[in-house]
């Protein structure tokens, strides 16, 4: 098999994958995928090795292939699927990741050989639990934090199992936004396995399959080269987490002991602490997305991402450490260890790349979900992902309000939010002087606010980075932390950065500031001229 | 004004390409002239000039101007706009710079920030605050502008943005705020977003009405230009310019909504594409233009071209109609290499016109997919572009060898089939995807290639696709300016009103529809379009409730002014009322696109459409003269094989494998594949059953 073969194969693996994107996209039903566009889409081989991936969530991404393994070696073993199943789960303590985010997988056969799986991950409007958007910031078992659904057949050679959907209707706050964001998700699946067969009656089963293990071999041999173009050492980074909002007085430390030789990297996670009471925690899959994304991110421009990225990469992670959490534990808020993850690596690359690698982006996905209940009792549902600013770059500021790192959504139009609820944004700007000073500055963070028009809402919040900033690098200064305020009348009250079930009435206003990114470099060192722009540009 | 000769002009970066029709005999002449970037209106006249006088008519003679120009585009790629201002709700001067998050390159350390054409020195917030049904939360207090109308006054603008939130639902405050800018600011152009772009979700709103204000001074001083040049030689045609949505426009409304030019490019090898689809008798017509840098994929479905209500240029959201198309970064200039972990890539890095391919001999050293067509020579190294340029085939192979060959274990042959190999599947795969988005299946679709690189991979692409039928144009280098003589009029008004999809709903839409058919008029008479010329369509955005997605769904049997919009769709629509045969088009379309629908679910309209067309006289085309001549030119080494070199101007039939060569273009007839002639003078491949 010749390298123009494997190019065309690869190339209708990664058009598959576009083609269930668009088809998620243009299906779903709830504004958390329709506008946040949280949700991502991937081919893999037949041992559930990612082989093309759609350019959206890198959390996502990087983490299929580890729950999709893991119902194979521990749930539904390969030689259960038939042609038609479609197996669906969302408990991370089977591969997934947190509650929201319901994994799909379809085997795709030809020539009576199981070729591959196509697989989609959305991050639903809601799945049960104490809190609307299943983001309770106060669950201290996962028991709290919605629905659990283990690797289960939902469709059955073609035939989809009734009793397992009325099950899930009954435990869900939005059931028609969540059947209808999973019934996009089993279409996307269907058009998935139609792109990968029509590959596959050209080439046939043989080929698909070797042309599977050579796409890999040729990302490990990319990822390889990336390694291999840094200096061997071992390279140490400690970031933190404020609080897991139960224990508010214990950090959550996030150690990093990188080490490169040769072409092998292995990171050594032992140093992070303990999994903690409340939903701060994550398990494998979501700690290793944290780790190779942060690799591949250092391959170089082009390198076609898939699972042989992750081969060169070894990561030691003792069970029941926060990066590792062991049932019954909370996860909900994994995002917060895959961010700050992902912050202590790029801390640790520094060292190895100085001149590649930005200081800290804002770490952070800043969840905000608001329940507004009417005098008759009518109630719809708002659950947003904000941002903050990139780090600065070691030859540019960083970019002001850019949806950077582990998460990558899109924020909801603010007419679409008032023609559809009782709730106003009264601000939305970048705010003034939140990105780190330094050589290099980074972008700024912004802030957003949100006025109750109903009689009353119920406020959940899940976010971090208000107690330990985004770091500099070079001399460069951290960026500033984040803050959210209750505007009630003429008094304010800090509202606490994890808090659940929050009782709003009509008028109150949530004012909710975010982190910018690290500044790189001296800050005396900043050219005149961007000084000035700075100041005409109100941006320090 | 009533001249015989109606010229199209398509402005393009390098050429200049200019086809015209005259009604006395029905002959339909192309020309080209290069194109002169410092003021076009110079090419344009040139080439007029030299038309006229090869093909025996005067410059007065020239009745209408149908004109397509890049002139807006070029603007915004290169940044040369005007200094502008914005004036928007107090709070949300941000919103522009903040965008709409989404990063596509997900991987990236040294991430650049979203484009953002105004400084934020130069985004005014005004106090005032309109709701989402219309009603004004804080009135908009006139009288207390002045502050703000300082601060604007000493930005000295060239040209003012307002976009205020929901405008799109009540535009008063958006209007009084731009009588107190124009009375402060007398001559300075002022765009609303209600009037360029009067659909919700702000930040689309406010990009698309930044452009066109930015554009209104640049696209203006063009049009005077051009104007000025009126009169010269009895030179007085009636002036139409090219829109995205493939029809076009007058100078007056290019003068005010100057962002409607933006994406026309496509406009001209649309129309020629459902012109074709018409005279051949094709409904389903795929088309693909490839060029230098890139391949640019439309779709003709049931005769008819596909327009979305939104697009981008240079990563700025467009919120306009316009033709459906899907680009990526595939051409004759394609860089083929082998990256760090062995993988055979094709683009998207282009060589561009310089240095131009291997074989160009201008200093390239990178192998292209032009110098994978010479060394297997499928290209004539003696008659490339008529013989202008001969073609370094042997350079063209030791850089295949250096570059692709060597770490593949693949000599030149190998690696230039190779390079198109993972070129045309590529090429494919974008054809599939805009099929496949639309719920289409390619063995319906006949492939109709044009743009000068189109022809050699004609035919493989359509292999991949399972396509048997591939329609190649005459002239398919100029086929956009053939499209662009035969277009209309076409206004596009839209308004966005949201509002459950049901009966008791459907007053206030034909009340939005009355008041858009109302300014459609109005627009028009402007125009100097007769009544009997005029002709409305009717559209609204559905979709499901919660959605985040609409479908641009027909309606003609909207009932307007009290009268149904088309005859036939009253007819159509029966005593059932226009909503119900409505709801039962986008089911079906959504059925189709989606692979569900849900005929129980709430659904919602969310923008309301309207287009007016005035229809433009268009002469009949006389049929050709049957090819005369010897076909076969000769004979070249093609694939290991003697392959015939055919004369496109001399054929009639053949059979492959074969080389068709005309002045511009070299086709590709493979093994299996047979040629007819089609009207007006297509190229029919077919392939073998």
């Amino acid at each position: 098999m010749n390298a123009i073969e494997i190019e065309v194969i690869r190339n209708a693996l990664v058009a598959a994958a576009a083609e269930m994107d668009v088809t998620v996209w243009r299906t779903s039903r709830s504004t958390i995928v329709r506008e946040l566009l949280d949700y991502s889409t991937a081919v893999f081989d037949a041992e559930g090795w990612n082989l093309a991936q759609s350019a959206r969530i890198p959390s996502h991404l990087n983490s299929m292939s580890h729950g999709l393994r893991t119902v194979l070696a521990d749930h539904i073993p390969a030689g259960d699927w038939d042609e038609g199943d479609v197996v669906i789960f969302n408990d991370p303590y089977c591969g997934g990741q947190h509650l929201p985010d319901i994994l799909a997988f379809r085997a795709v056969f030809h020539e009576g050989v199981r070729i591959g799986f196509a697989g989609t991950l959305c991050h639903h409007i809601d799945v049960g639990g104490l809190a609307a958007g299943s983001y309770a910031a106060k669950a201290t078992e996962i028991f709290q934090e919605g629905l659990r659904i283990p690797p289960i057949k939902l469709i059955e050679r073609g035939r989809r199992n009734d009793a397992v959907w009325a099950m899930i209707r009954q435990n869900i706050r939005k059931p028609d936004l969540l059947l209808g964001d999973l019934s996009s998700q089993i279409a996307s699946l269907e058009v998935g396995t139609a792109a990968i067969l029509r590959a596959a009656k050209r080439f046939g089963a043989d080929r698909m399959l070797e042309a599977g293990r050579r796409i890999l071999a040729m990302s490990e041999q990319g990822m390889r080269a990336a390694i291999a173009a840094m200096p061997d050492g071992t390279y140490e980074f400690t970031d933190h987490l404020d609080d897991d909002g139960i224990t508010l007085d214990r950090r959550i430390t996030l150690h990093v002991k990188l080490t490169i030789a040769g072409d092998r990297a292995h990171v050594d996670l032992s140093g992070c602490s303990p999994q903690v009471l409340g939903p701060t925690n994550a398990t494998l899959a979501s700690s290793q997305a944290a780790v190779m994304f942060a690799l591949m991110c250092c391959a170089e421009p082009g390198l076609h991402m898939s699972a042989g990225c992750y081969r060169p990469i070894t990561v030691h992670a003792p069970a029941g450490l926060c990066v590792n959490a062991q049932a019954p534990a909370p996860v909900v808020h994994r995002i917060a260890i895959g961010h700050r993850l992902l912050n202590a690596m790029m801390g640790a690359l520094h060292q190895a790349i100085p001149d590649r690698i930005p200081a800290a982006y804002y770490g952070n996905s800043y969840v905000t979900t608001f329940q507004t209940i009417e005098g008759n009792g009518n109630r719809e549902v708002l659950v947003e992902i904000e941002i903050g600013g990139s780090g600065a770059h070691p030859a540019k500021d960083g970019v002001n309000a850019y949806a950077a790192g582990m998460h990558n959504n899109s924020n909801i139009p603010i007419e679409m939010i008032e023609s559809q609820m009782p709730l106003t944004v009264t601000r939305y700007a970048l705010r003034d002087g939140s990105g780190g000073a330094g050589r290099f500055r980074g972008g700024l963070g912004l802030i957003r606010e949100w006025r109750v028009d109903s009689a009353r809402c119920l406020f959940t919040a899940n976010m971090d980075r208000f107690v330990h900033a985004p770091y500099g690098l070079a001399g460069g200064q951290p960026a500033a932390l984040g803050e959210m305020w209750l505007i009630r009348g003429e008094d304010r009250f800090p509202i606490p950065p994890k808090t659940d079930n929050l009782d709003l009435r009509a008028g109150d206003i949530v004012r909710l500031a975010t982190s910018g990114g690290g500044g790189f470099g001296e800050p005396g060192a900043r050219a005149p001229e961007a000084t000035a722009r700075d100041r005409r540009l109100g941006y320090a | 004004m009533n001249g015989p000769i109606r010229a199209a002009v398509d402005i393009g970066g390098t050429f200049t390409d200019i086809h015209c029709l005259d009604a006395r005999d029905g002959a339909v002449h192309a020309w080209k002239t290069p194109t002169t970037p410092e003021d076009p209106s110079i090419g344009l006249l040139t080439g007029l000039t030299e038309a006229a006088a090869r093909f025996g008519f005067a410059l007065s003679d020239i009745g209408l101007l149908l004109h397509g120009t890049t002139i807006a585009t070029n603007a915004v790629l290169e940044r040369k706009l005007a200094s502008g201002a914005l004036l928007t709700t107090a709070g949300f001067e941000d919103v522009l710079e903040i965008t709409r998050h989404v990063r596509r390159d997900i991987y990236g350390l040294a991430p650049d920030p979203f484009p953002c054409l105004i400084e934020r020195d130069r985004r005014l917030g005004v106090p005032e605050r309109m709701r989402a049904d219309g009603t004004a939360e804080r009135a908009l207090d006139v009288a207390a502008l002045g502050p703000v109308l300082d601060r604007l006054r000493a930005l000295e603008p060239e040209a003012v943005a307002i976009g205020l939130l929901h405008a799109y639902a009540n535009p008063a405050h958006e209007r009084r705020l731009a009588d107190a800018v124009r009375a402060a600011l007398p001559g300075v152009p002022v765009c609303l977003s209600s009037a360029i772009s009067p659909e919700i979700r702000e930040y689309e709103r406010l990009s698309t009405t930044v452009l066109n204000a930015l554009l209104m001074p640049v696209v203006g001083r063009y049009l005077a230009r051009l104007e000025a040049r009126l009169g010269d030689g009895g030179f007085a045609p009636r002036i139409v310019l090219v829109q995205s949505n493939g029809g076009t426009c007058s100078l007056r409304m290019a003068a005010e909504q100057p962002a409607r030019l933006l994406l026309s490019g496509p406009s001209g090898g649309a129309m020629a594409a459902e012109r074709l689809s018409r005279l051949l008798e094709k409904p389903n017509l795929v088309a693909v233009d490839m060029g230098g840098t890139s391949f640019d994929v439309s779709v003709v479905q049931g005769g008819r071209i596909g327009l979305v209500t939104q697009g981008e240029v240079g990563g700025l959201p467009v919120r306009l109609p316009m033709v459906e198309m899907r680009t990526i970064g595939a051409g004759g200039g394609s860089i083929a290499a082998v990256d760090a972990s062995g993988r055979l890539t094709v683009g998207p890095r282009s060589t561009g016109a310089r240095p131009g391919p291997v074989s160009y001999r201008r200093g390239g050293v990178e192998p292209t997919v032009t110098d994978a067509n010479a060394v297997l020579g499928y290209l004539d190294p003696g008659f490339f572009l008529g013989g202008a340029m001969p073609l370094d085939v042997n350079g063209a192979k030791a850089a295949m060898v250096a570059r692709v060959g060597g770490a593949l274990g693949l000599d030149a042959e190998g690696a230039a089939r190779g390079i198109l190999a993972v070129t045309n599947a590529a090429l494919a795969a974008a054809v599939r995807l805009s099929l496949f988005e639309k719920g289409l299946d390619p063995r319906d679709f006949a492939l109709l290639s044009f743009g000068g690189a189109g022809g050699l991979q004609a035919c493989a692409v359509a292999e991949e696709l399972g396509i048997g039928e591939v329609v190649i144009p005459r002239n398919p280098g100029t086929l956009s300016a053939y499209g662009i003589l035969f277009a209309d009029l076409v206004q596009d008004l839209s308004r966005s009103r949201l509002l459950p999809a049901v009966e008791a709903s459907v007053a206030e839409a034909m009340g939005v529809l009355d008041a858009l058919r109302a300014e459609g008029e109005a627009s028009l008479a402007a125009d100097g379009v007769a009544e009997a010329d005029r002709a409305f369509e009717a559209a609204a955005d559905l979709r499901y409730k919660g959605q985040a997605f609409e479908l641009l769904v027909p309606w003609p049997e909207a009932r307007v002014a009290g009268a149904a919009i088309h005859a036939a769709g009253h007819a159509a629509g029966g005593d059932r009322g226009p909503l119900a045969p409505l709801l039962a088009r986008f089911h079906e379309m959504h059925r189709a696109r989606f692979s569900y629908a849900e005929a129980h679910a709430p659904v919602e309209i969310v923008t309301l459409r309207l287009s007016a067309i005035g229809r433009l006289p268009k002469p009949a085309v006389a049929t050709d003269a049957a090819p005369a001549g010897e076909p076969v030119k000769g004979r070249r080494a093609v694939a290991g094989a003697e392959w015939p070199v055919l004369d496109r101007d001399a054929l009639t039939a053949a059979e492959g494998p074969a080389i068709i060569e005309e002045a511009f273009s070299t086709h590709l007839l493979p093994p299996g594949w047979a040629c007819t002639l089609g009207a007006e003078g297509a190229l029919i491949l077919r392939r073998a059953a």
